[in-house]
C-alpha cells in the first residue's frame, strides 16, 4: 500500500483535533499512521483511495467525519483563455489539461504536491504507464495555445534539473527518468511531447518535464497536463488532482480543448448511483433509518437527493473508488464506524465436514506415530538439482534453493536427513505432503499428488526395518500388498521395491543409493518408502 | 543377589562351617586377593564373619637347613672324638669355622671337658634329637628349645595374619543368577532355581525415539476442526492455477501493481479455460468494472496460487447453490525475502459463505466466532480494501504482549462477482493468514521454526496440553 509523509502540523490546525483522534479518524479511513519526527508523520493510504494521498483530500474527509462540513464538496470552475490541442499520439493517444490559480506552497507543501503526483503515478498511473502528470508553473508558460503531439529524437530542450539543451535521445539515455521511463512510450522513433504552439517544449510524457516551467514557492498559478493510454484513468487523475488543489484554496480554470474526446477540460465527472434504505440495510444487517443514512452518505462528502423510495447519490469526480450502490453501502458502515456494527451472533445451521484428503491424512498420521515415526514438515518449494522426471518449474525464484516446486517428497526428505547428520540416532521420521506432477487433463497441466514418506537412518539399517512398519501401516488399511523388483532414481537396485495393490503401484521402498546420500551429504545408510495417498484412497 | 564367586564360597562354608581364607583360595581355586573382596562383600551381607588372627610361624635360616642335613657341630664333634681324647690344635684342624661353636656348645650341654691343650669327651654319642625335631616342626617345640634355636639363628620367627571365614547365617539359599527370563525358563519352571539379576532402576535411560506429531501439522488439524464445528464443509485445489483463479474471477485488473510479476511466483507454460461462457462474464466485468481490454491470455498464465482465494475463486465458479458454508486451508506462494518474520511458502485458511440474507454484520460475527474459538478473545475490525469485496474489513486481534495484529482480510463477495458466476444471494469471504498467527499463538521468536529441519528440535518441543484449546 502507498505512504505518503505529511507535515503533521497542517493537518491538526486545518482540522483543530489532536494526534490520537486523527489516528481514529483515519483507522476509519482505510487509513494508518505512525510518527516519522516531530513535524512530519506518515499515513498508509489504501490502494481505492487515490484521492487521499494529498494531504488536502484527507482534511476533506475528515471534516466530512467531524461533520464539520457535509456534502460534496464544491469548488468553482472559471473559464481560461488557454487552448489545449491534442493531435495523434499513437502511443499515448489521450491527454487533458487545466489550470488552477491562486495557491500558496511553502517548502513542505511543494515537497507533498511532488509526492502526490508521484504516488499518483505509482498508483492510478500503474508506474506512469497508464497515466502520467505534468506539473507546470503557468506563469512561465508564454503562449495560451498548447499542443499534445509527438517529436523526433533530435528534438531539443532544457529538461527539469538541467542548465543545458539536450535532445530528446539524450535525455533517454543519459538521464535517470529517461532510462526509467523513456521506453514507455517511444514508437516509431517517436516520442509524446507537450509544447507551446511556438514549438518550446513543455513536457515530455511520462518521462519528464522542462525546466522552463519548474514550479518553486513563488508559484501561484499552475498548468497540469496529464497524458496517458487509458481516457477514463486520464480524466480519473485529473478530477482527484484539480479537486485536491481546489480544497487547497487554489482556483480551478478550465481549458479549451480540440481533441476526439472532448472539447473542454477538466472533466470533472459526477455519476448518480441509485441506492434504497432496505438495500444498505440488507447488506449490512442493520436497520437504520432514511434520515441516518442521508445524513451519513453527506458525512462521507456525497450529495444526496431523496426521491422517497429510492436515494440518488451523487458520486464526486474524484471518488474513483465508487462503482456501484455496494460501495455506498461501505461508505455508511464506515461512516458509523465499523466498531459500532455489532458482529451477528453466529449460528451453526448445517454440519460441517472435512475432504477426504484431510481424513485420509489423519489416518495415515496416527498409524504413523503408532509405528513410533516422528512427523516432519518441509517446504513443497525446493531446489531442482535434486529432482528427477518432470516438475513445475519456477520462472522467476527468489532464491536457487527455491527455483521449483517439488514432484516427490524424497527430495525434501533427503535434504531433511542432511541437516541431521548430528543427530541422535536413530532417526524415524515421516511426511505427509503434497507434490505437484505433470497432468494432462488438467487446465494448469499440472495437479497436487498426496504423498506419505517414511524415512530411517541409523548406523546400521536394514530393508525390513522399514519394511516392516510400511507393511503393517498399509494392512492396516485393508489394502493387500504385493512387492515388486522395481528401479527408482534414487534407489539401489536389488534394494528396491515397488509396493503394489493389485495391479498398480501405491508406493516405493528401497535404500537409498550411495551416490545420493554424497550428493546430500549424508553419512549414514537411509531406506526411504514413498506412498501415494491419492491411489491408496482410490483402494478405501 | 549374590555373584558366581559369592555363591561358591558360601556352598564350601556350608560344608565344611569355617575355613581360611588362604585355604578356600586353594580348594576353590579362586585368586586369593578375590576371596579377601568376595568374603568382605558377604560379610557385609551377612553370611559370614571374618576373624582375623596374628600367628607366629617359625623358618628355617638357611644354616638351620644345613645344620639340619649336614648336623649340629658339637654332634659332629662328638663323632670326631668318638670316646677319645684328642689335641685341641688338630680337632681345631678338623672343625674350622665351626669349631668355636661345637666347643661352645658342646661344654654347655656337658658333652666336653678341656684339660690344657686336650679335648675329653665325656659321652660317646651324642644326638641333638629336642633340636632337630623343633627344627622340622617348630610348632611343637618346647619355649626353651625354640629360644636356643632363635638364639643360634638356625630359626627365624614371623608374624603373620590369618583370616578364618565362618557361615554364621543358619540356612542359606544359594541360587544363580540370571539377566533375562527367557519363555524356556517360564515353560519348565527351572526359573525357580534362578534369581534374577538386580538393574540399576535409578540410571537414565538411553535415547528412545518415539513417534510424535509436528505441532504445526496439528494445529493446522485443530482449525479444520474448528472450522467443520461451525458447520462448514472443507474444500481444495492445486497449488498451481491459472492467473484467472487466483486474479481475474477475483475482479483483480490485469495491470494491478498486485498482478506484476514480482507479486507472484510465475510457473513455465499456459493453461486452459474450459468454461468459455464464464471466461465471457468475467471479461465483460473486469472491462465494465475497470475500463480497459481484458486479455485472455494473461488470464491463462501460470502462477504458484498466491492466495487461497483461489480454492473460494474455484467454487464460484462451481455456482454453487445457497446455503453454502465452505473453507480451505493450504499453502500459498509469495516472492519475499526470507527471514524471521517472512516466508515464501505458508498458510492461508479461506472461507466462503453463500447464503440469501448473509450480512456484513454477519460476516462479522462469523470472524469473531471464529477468532474467539482460536483463543482470539479481542478484535478490532477496520476499513479496508480489496477488489473482490464490498464492504471490506480487516481484522484485528489483540496478543498478550505484542499488541495488535493484523490477522485477517474478509468483504462481502462484490455484486459483479456473484453475477459473473451466477450466483443469485449474498456472499461473504475470508483470508486468514496461518503461519504467523500460530507463530505468535505459540510463542516463537522465528518463524521459520515451523518449518525446523533440526529433528532435535521437533523431539524436544515441549507438549502444551492447552496449545490447541
Amino acid at each position: 500500500m502507498p505512504t505518503i509523509n505529511v507535515y503533521k502540523w497542517r493537518l491538526l490546525n486545518e482540522l483543530k483535533i489532536n494526534e490520537s483522534t486523527l489516528e481514529d479518524l483515519l483507522f476509519n479511513l482505510k487509513s494508518e499512521m505512525k510518527p516519522i519526527d516531530q513535524d512530519h508523520i506518515e499515513i498508509e493510504i489504501n490502494n481505492d483511495r487515490p484521492d487521499l494521498l494529498f494531504v488536502y483530500g484527507i482534511i476533506r474527509s475528515i471534516k466530512g467525519l467531524l461533520k464539520e462540513e457535509l456534502g460534496e464538496a464544491k469548488y468553482p470552475v472559471k473559464r481560461s483563455e488557454y487552448l489545449f490541442e491534442v493531435r495523434e499520439v499513437k502511443s499515448r493517444p489521450y491527454a487533458l489539461a487545466a489550470i488552477i490559480e491562486g495557491i500558496k506552497l511553502d517548502e513542505e507543501l511543494l515537497k507533498e504536491l511532488i509526492q502526490f503526483q508521484e504516488k499518483l503515478h505509482i498508483t492510478i498511473g500503474r508506474k506512469r504507464k497508464k497515466v502520467a502528470i505534468g506539473i507546470h508553473d503557468l506563469k512561465k508558460i508564454d503562449i495560451k495555445k498548447i499542443v499534445y503531439t509527438t517529436v523526433n529524437l533530435n528534438y531539443k530542450f532544457v529538461p527539469l534539473n538541467s542548465t543545458k539543451e539536450m535532445t530528446v535521445k539524450e535525455i533517454l539515455e543519459n538521464t535517470e527518468e529517461g532510462k526509467e521511463y523513456g521506453n514507455i512510450s517511444l514508437f516509431n522513433g517517436k516520442m509524446p511531447a507537450i509544447m507551446q504552439d511556438d514549438g518550446q517544449i513543455l513536457s515530455l510524457p511520462p518521462v519528464i518535464n522542462s525546466e522552463k516551467t519548474r514550479v518553486d514557492t513563488s508559484t501561484t498559478d499552475l498548468f497540469l497536463d496529464v497524458t496517458g493510454t487509458s481516457l477514463d484513468s486520464v480524466i480519473s487523475t485529473l478530477d482527484i488532482l484539480v479537486t485536491n488543489l481546489a480544497e487547497m484554496g487554489g482556483k480551478i480554470a478550465e481549458v479549451k480543448v480540440i481533441s476526439t474526446y472532448t472539447d473542454k477540460s477538466p472533466i470533472l465527472r459526477r455519476n448518480k448511483i441509485d441506492v434504497s434504505v432496505e438495500y444498505i440495510n440488507k447488506v449490512l444487517g442493520t436497520q437504520l433509518q432514511k434520515e441516518n443514512i442521508i445524513e451519513y452518505l453527506k458525512m462521507a462528502r456525497f450529495d444526496v437527493n431523496d426521491f422517497g423510495n429510492k436515494l440518488e447519490v451523487i458520486i464526486p469526480p474524484y471518488r474513483v473508488d465508487i462503482l456501484g450502490a455496494i460501495d455506498l453501502a461501505e461508505e455508511v458502515a464506515m461512516t458509523i464506524g465499523y466498531s459500532n456494527l455489532s458482529p451477528a451472533t453466529y449460528k451453526i445451521e448445517t454440519l460441517g465436514s472435512l475432504s477426504d484428503k484431510s481424513k485420509i491424512t489423519r489416518v495415515i498420521r496416527d498409524l504413523s506415530i503408532g509405528a513410533s515415526f516422528t512427523e516432519i514438515f518441509t517446504f513443497v518449494l525446493t531446489n531442482d538439482s535434486l529432482l528427477n522426471e518432470e516438475y513445475a518449474k519456477i520462472i522467476n525464484p527468489i532464491t536457487v534453493d527455491y527455483n521449483a516446486v517439488r514432484n516427490s517428497l524424497i527430495p525434501t526428505m533427503l535434504q531433511f536427513l542432511s541437516k541431521n547428520q548430528h543427530s541422535r540416532m536413530p532417526i524415524r521420521v515421516f511426511e505427509v505432503g503434497e507434490v505437484v506432477v505433470k497432468s494432462e487433463d488438467s487446465e494448469t497441466g499440472y495437479r497436487n499428488k498426496l504423498n506419505v514418506i517414511y524415512a530411517i537412518m541409523d548406523s546400521k539399517v536394514s530393508f525390513e526395518d522399514l519394511q516392516s512398519p510400511v507393511h503393517h501401516i498399509l494392512t492396516s488399511l485393508g489394502i493387500n500388498i504385493k512387492y515388486k523388483k522395481e528401479k527408482n532414481f534414487y534407489l539401489i537396485e536389488g534394494r528396491t521395491a515397488g509396493i503394489y495393490s493389485k495391479d498398480e503401484m501405491i508406493g516405493i521402498i528401497g535404500e537409498v543409493k550411495p551416490e545420493i546420500l554424497e550428493k546430500t551429504k549424508i553419512k549414514y545408510p537411509v531406506i526411504i518408502s514413498e506412498i501415494y495417498l491419492d491411489e491408496i484412497k482410490k483402494l478405501l | 543377589m549374590l555373584s558366581e564367586n559369592e555363591v561358591k564360597i558360601l556352598e564350601y562354608l556350608k560344608k565344611v562351617r569355617e575355613d581360611t581364607a588362604e585355604n578356600i583360595s586353594k580348594q576353590l581355586n579362586i585368586p586369593l586377593d578375590t576371596v579377601f573382596s568376595v568374603s568382605q562383600l558377604l560379610k557385609e551381607k551377612g553370611y559370614i564373619s571374618i576373624e582375623e588372627k596374628k600367628i607366629i610361624k617359625y623358618e628355617l635360616t638357611e644354616e638351620g637347613k644345613e645344620r639340619l642335613q649336614k648336623g649340629l657341630p658339637e654332634e659332629i664333634l662328638i663323632d670326631i672324638l668318638d670316646g677319645k681324647e684328642a689335641k685341641i690344635q688338630d680337632i681345631r684342624n678338623k672343625l674350622g669355622k665351626d669349631f668355636e661353636i661345637a666347643i661352645g656348645w658342646g661344654k654347655r650341654k656337658g658333652l666336653i671337658k678341656i684339660e690344657k691343650d686336650t679335648l675329653i669327651p665325656l659321652v660317646k654319642h651324642y644326638e641333638a634329637k629336642e633340636e632337630k625335631e623343633a627344627l622340622l616342626n617348630p610348632e611343637n617345640a618346647s619355649n626353651e628349645i625354640l629360644q636356643e634355636l632363635l638364639y643360634r639363628k638356625l630359626l627365624i620367627k614371623r608374624e603373620e595374619k590369618i583370616f578364618q571365614l565362618k557361615l554364621i547365617k543358619g540356612e542359606v539359599e544359594i541360587r544363580p543368577i540370571i539377566t533375562f527370563l527367557t519363555p524356556e525358563l517360564l515353560a519348565s519352571g527351572e526359573w525357580r532355581k534362578y534369581i534374577l539379576r538386580e538393574y540399576n532402576v535409578e540410571a537414565y535411560p538411553p535415547f528412545y525415539p518415539i513417534g510424535r506429531k509436528h505441532f504445526f501439522r496439528e494445529f493446522l488439524e485443530r482449525l479444520k476442526d474448528v472450522m467443520r464445528e461451525l458447520g462448514f464443509k472443507e474444500y481444495y485445489s492445486d497449488y498451481i492455477e491459472i492467473e484467472f483463479y487466483n486474479f481475474d474471477l477475483l475482479f483483480q485488473a490485469q495491470d494491478h501493481p498486485a498482478r506484476e510479476i514480482h507479486d507472484s511466483f510465475s510457473i513455465s507454460g499456459e493453461g486452459k479455460l474450459l468454461d468459455e461462457k464464464l471466461v465471457e462474464k468475467i471479461k465483460e466485468m473486469h472491462e465494465n468494472g475497470w475500463k480497459y481490454k481484458w486479455d485472455k491470455k494473461i488470464a491463462t498464465r501460470l502462477v504458484l496460487r498466491s492466495q487461497t482465494t483461489a480454492t473460494t475463486a474455484r467454487i464460484l465458479a462451481s455456482k454453487p447453490t445457497p446455503p453454502l458454508r465452505a473453507f480451505t486451508i493450504g499453502k500459498v506462494f509469495r516472492p519475499d525475502s526470507i527471514d524471521a518474520t517472512h516466508l515464501i511458502e505458508f498458510h492461508q485458511l479461506d472461507g466462503l459463505v453463500v447464503e440469501d440474507s448473509f450480512t456484513f454484520r454477519d460476516l462479522l460475527g462469523t470472524l469473531k466466532e471464529i477468532f474467539n474459538r482460536i483463543g482470539i478473545k479481542e478484535l478490532k475490525f477496520k476499513p479496508a480494501y480489496f477488489p473482490f469485496t464490498e464492504p471490506s474489513v480487516e481484522v484485528y486481534g489483540k496478543i498478550e504482549g505484542l499488541g495488535w495484529v493484523e490477522m485477517c482480510g474478509a468483504g462481502l463477495l462484490r455484486p459483479e462477482i456473484l453475477k459473473a458466476v451466477e450466483v443469485n444471494s449474498s456472499a461473504g469471504a475470508w483470508g486468514i493468514g496461518i503461519d504467523r498467527l500460530a507463530m505468535l499463538l505459540f510463542g516463537l521468536k522465528d518463524i521459520r521454526l515451523l518449518y525446523s529441519n533440526d529433528v532435535e528440535y521437533l523431539r524436544s518441543k515441549k507438549v502444551d496440553i492447552n496449545a490447541y484449546d
